[in-house]
């Protein structure tokens, strides 16, 4: 079955390219064109992924991420217009995944998709302990003694990738290639903000994390430095 | 306890250099001790002057009379003892002066014949050695001239404190026993008392004069510099945003003038920056606008233009070659646009950093491997080059990598397939990058305007790299933000070399530059024929 993308943009001519796109690469697209039908979209459809623009009428961009990972963790692209870094942020800090700035090339859009609808996951076994946690490999799960800490699949992905080697530290580099699939790809901010957000759920204390910390000048290790 | 001396000495010169109060008091204070000092020593002197002369003066007819006096007793000695006409002598000495003086007689030197009369003095002195200059004038001025001289007589004692005397001599002729010098010496200390008296008087009065006008320039200065110092803090506030600030104006003095225009300085400049600020965030805000608006239809095309790109082998081949045109026009417009709008960001001052950590040989590396294919296109072998460990630089990586990009980028365009070197190197203070190619190089002319907005070395030139002629612009623009620069160096026929030069810290000034412009291997190839300028072997192998 081919994988389904809500396709969340105001400009009818990109929405209908994308879709020309998408459906040459054998996904199966549907569309919305402000915030709120994207939401409806979203809820009857069920789709894979969501590509949103994030400079739409109605509801913004930035509100409606914000909707759709309050109820899903389904990935979710932002298609960005603007060269301003706030931006990504911003979007990024909604809940976003990943971001595609335009214009974009079809490759790209489409290679940052697969990356998402396919994560390349570490070989393991079929749980890892980390710290207090216990991660269940095989049924996307992360529980703290019985407590079960709903993820989205990059946020697994993320504590998967750091779990699954606890003695290396991983530079935002290396994470951005094994999560994201990127290569030489500087954009730094996706993991940092991903981090915050990871922290904010698995950790007890964010402010002082024993699960994922930081390596000063490096990047991010699991489990306490040391 | 030299160091703190020296310490001592050292806050003293800040105190001085730092404060206008503190100067000017001091100045004041310096002058006038020396302006009262002068005036003091000049009264001093001139009443010391009047009182002895009018002393001496008097004392000289009274000593004139005494001689008169005495020499009339030896006029008339008839029969008698000299002895006891001497002492008569003495007596009517004695009973013509006023205050009593001390006496003496001696035979005046050089006479032959035995001394018939004693020599005899009374009173201090048998404590005064009378010059020889005193007593030869007595003998060269002959009978009946009254010399003087000013000496010290030695207090009784003998502790060697003195006061002052003056002593008057004439020579007398005694019959019978020869010439004798009379001496008469008077005591000057009443004199010298009042003299004390009033050079006291004179210290204390100065003294109080100089505290006086100390304490009035420190309070006419501090009228003064008050306001000024309010002034300078103010405007420090200006200085560092606070645009509100202003001064109080109080009064029609020059110091409300100042407050006044300062204050009308202080309007103006607030203003013009809200005036510009309004201008640069409308430039923001088109420059957004202009962003969206454009790039929305772009996406489109861009896509549109990538769909046909990919199919164009199952087109006729004129439709073909247009898909390819449109493919590579879109994807130049759109770099053209995305450097338009970073420059436009630039000059709206709408730009910030955001740094963090990076090592910047990694990010040569990355760097290197995104041009890698062009690169192999070309046949450009790449290199890096750099020697010793590296801690991680504060940057805006973003920014670095697009420089870094760029130059490679130019390297590989103008290095006509020979080696493109990459430096890195750092010291404490500085990091630099420099990008060395052995290509076609930059005439001087050429190498003015190398970062010129829009301005490409060889127009005709095939662009692999899709140059907007923005891209050193813009280079100089992100190395400007991190408070660095990017120079040059270049000869036609030997390449170009450009250098990016970082502080450790963005905005720490540049205090050093880790590598060399010209490089090194520009001057050892001083003599060799341009088509041999390539890379020495060294090189390679210092490759990290």
């Amino acid at each position: 079955m081919s994988a389904r993308i809500l396709v969340v943009d105001d400009d009818p001519a990109i929405s209908e390219m994308i879709g020309i796109v998408l459906s040459g690469e054998g996904f199966d697209p549907s569309f919305a064109a402000d915030g709120p039908a994207a939401l409806e979209r979203f809820r009857e459809g069920r789709p894979d992924l969501v590509l949103l623009d994030l400079m739409l009428p109605g509801i913004d961009g930035i509100e409606v991420c914000r909707s759709i990972r309050a109820e899903s963790g389904v990935p979710i692209i932002m298609l960005t217009a603007k060269g301003d870094p706030a931006d990504v942020v911003d979007g990024l800090e909604s809940g976003a995944d990943d971001y595609v700035v335009k214009p974009f090339n079809p490759k790209e859009l489409v290679a940052r998709i697969r990356a998402r609808l396919r994560p390349a996951l570490p070989e393991t076994g079929e749980t890892i302990g980390i710290g207090d946690l216990v991660i269940d490999v095989v049924g996307h799960e992360v529980r703290r003694g019985g407590t079960r800490i709903p993820l989205t699949p990059l946020e697994f992905q993320l504590l998967l990738a750091l779990a699954a080697k606890p003695n290396q530290v991983f530079t935002r580099e290396m994470l951005l290639e094994q999560v994201w699939g990127y290569h030489y790809k500087a954009d730094t901010r996706l993991v940092n903000v991903h981090v915050q957000r990871l922290r904010a759920k698995v950790e007890l204390d964010p402010d002082s994390p024993r699960i994922v910390t930081t390596v000063r000048g490096v990047g991010y290790r699991a489990g306490a430095v040391g | 306890m030299r160091l703190d001396w020296r310490a001592w000495l050292e806050s003293l010169g800040r105190l001085w250099r730092g404060s206008l109060q503190v100067r000017t008091v001091a100045l004041t204070v310096l002058l006038s001790t020396i302006a009262v000092t002068a005036i003091g020593f000049y009264i001093l002197t001139s009443v010391r002057t009047n009182l002895f002369e009018s002393r001496r003066d008097q004392l000289v007819s009274e000593a004139e009379r005494a001689v008169l006096a005495a020499r009339d007793e030896f006029t008339n000695v008839g029969g008698r003892d000299l002895d006891a006409v001497q002492f008569d002598a003495f007596e009517a000495i004695q009973s013509t002066v006023s205050t009593g003086p001390s006496i003496g007689m001696f035979r005046a030197p050089g006479q032959s014949g035995p001394a018939v009369m004693d020599t005899l003095y009374v009173g201090a002195l048998s404590r005064i050695a009378l010059s020889d200059g005193f007593t030869r004038s007595l003998v060269d001025g002959g009978e009946g001239r009254l010399s003087w001289q000013s000496i010290a007589i030695p207090a009784e004692t003998g502790d060697g404190a003195a006061s002052p005397g003056l002593a008057f001599g004439s020579l007398v002729d005694v019959p019978q026993a020869g010439r004798y010098e009379l001496v008469i010496v008077y005591d000057l200390s009443d004199l010298q008392r009042t003299l004390d008296f009033v050079a006291g008087t004179l210290v204390a009065g100065g003294a109080a004069l100089i505290v006086l006008i100390a304490i009035v320039s420190y309070v006419v200065v501090r009228l003064v510099v008050g306001p000024v110092r309010r002034a300078a803090a103010t405007s420090e506030k200006l200085a560092a945003g606070r645009l509100e600030e202003r001064l109080a104006e109080r009064g029609d003095d020059e110091l409300a003038t100042l407050a006044r225009s300062f204050n009308r300085m202080a309007d103006s400049l607030q203003s013009q920056i809200r005036r510009l600020a309004e201008l640069s965030r409308l430039q923001q805000r088109f420059v957004s606008d202009v962003s969206h608006e454009l790039r929305t239809p772009l996406t489109t095309i861009r896509l549109a233009g990538d769909v046909l790109y990919d199919r164009r082998e199952d087109f006729p081949p004129a439709t073909a070659r247009t898909a390819e045109l449109l493919h590579d026009q879109v994807q130049r417009f759109e770099t053209l646009l995305a450097d338009l709008l970073e420059m436009s960001r630039y000059d709206a001052g709408a730009v910030e950093l955001e740094t963090e950590p990076t090592n910047l040989v990694r990010l040569v590396e990355d760097v290197m491997e995104s041009v890698r294919p062009l690169a192999e296109e070309r046949g450009t072998e790449l290199r890096i080059v750099a020697p010793g460990g590296y801690f991680e630089v504060e940057v805006d990586a973003r920014r670095i990598r697009r420089i870094v990009q760029n130059l490679l980028g130019n390297a590989i365009d103008h290095g006509e397939g020979r080696p493109v070197i990459v430096y890195v190197d750092s010291d404490a203070s500085s990091v630099a990058i420099a990008v060395r190619d052995y290509g076609v190089g930059l005439e001087p002319a050429q190498l003015e305007r190398v970062f010129d907005r829009f301005w490409r070395a060889d127009p005709s030139r095939q662009r692999r790299t899709g140059g907007t002629g923005l891209g050193l612009a813009i280079s100089q623009e992100d190395a400007g933000l991190h408070g660095g620069e990017i120079d040059v160096w270049s000869e036609p026929g030997r390449g170009s070399c450009f250098r990016l030069t970082l502080p450790r810290v963005p905005g720490d000034g540049l205090r050093s530059r880790p590598l060399d412009l010209p490089p090194d291997d520009a001057i050892e190839l001083q003599e060799a024929d341009p088509a041999d300028a390539e890379p020495s072997e060294t090189d390679a192998e210092a490759r990290a």
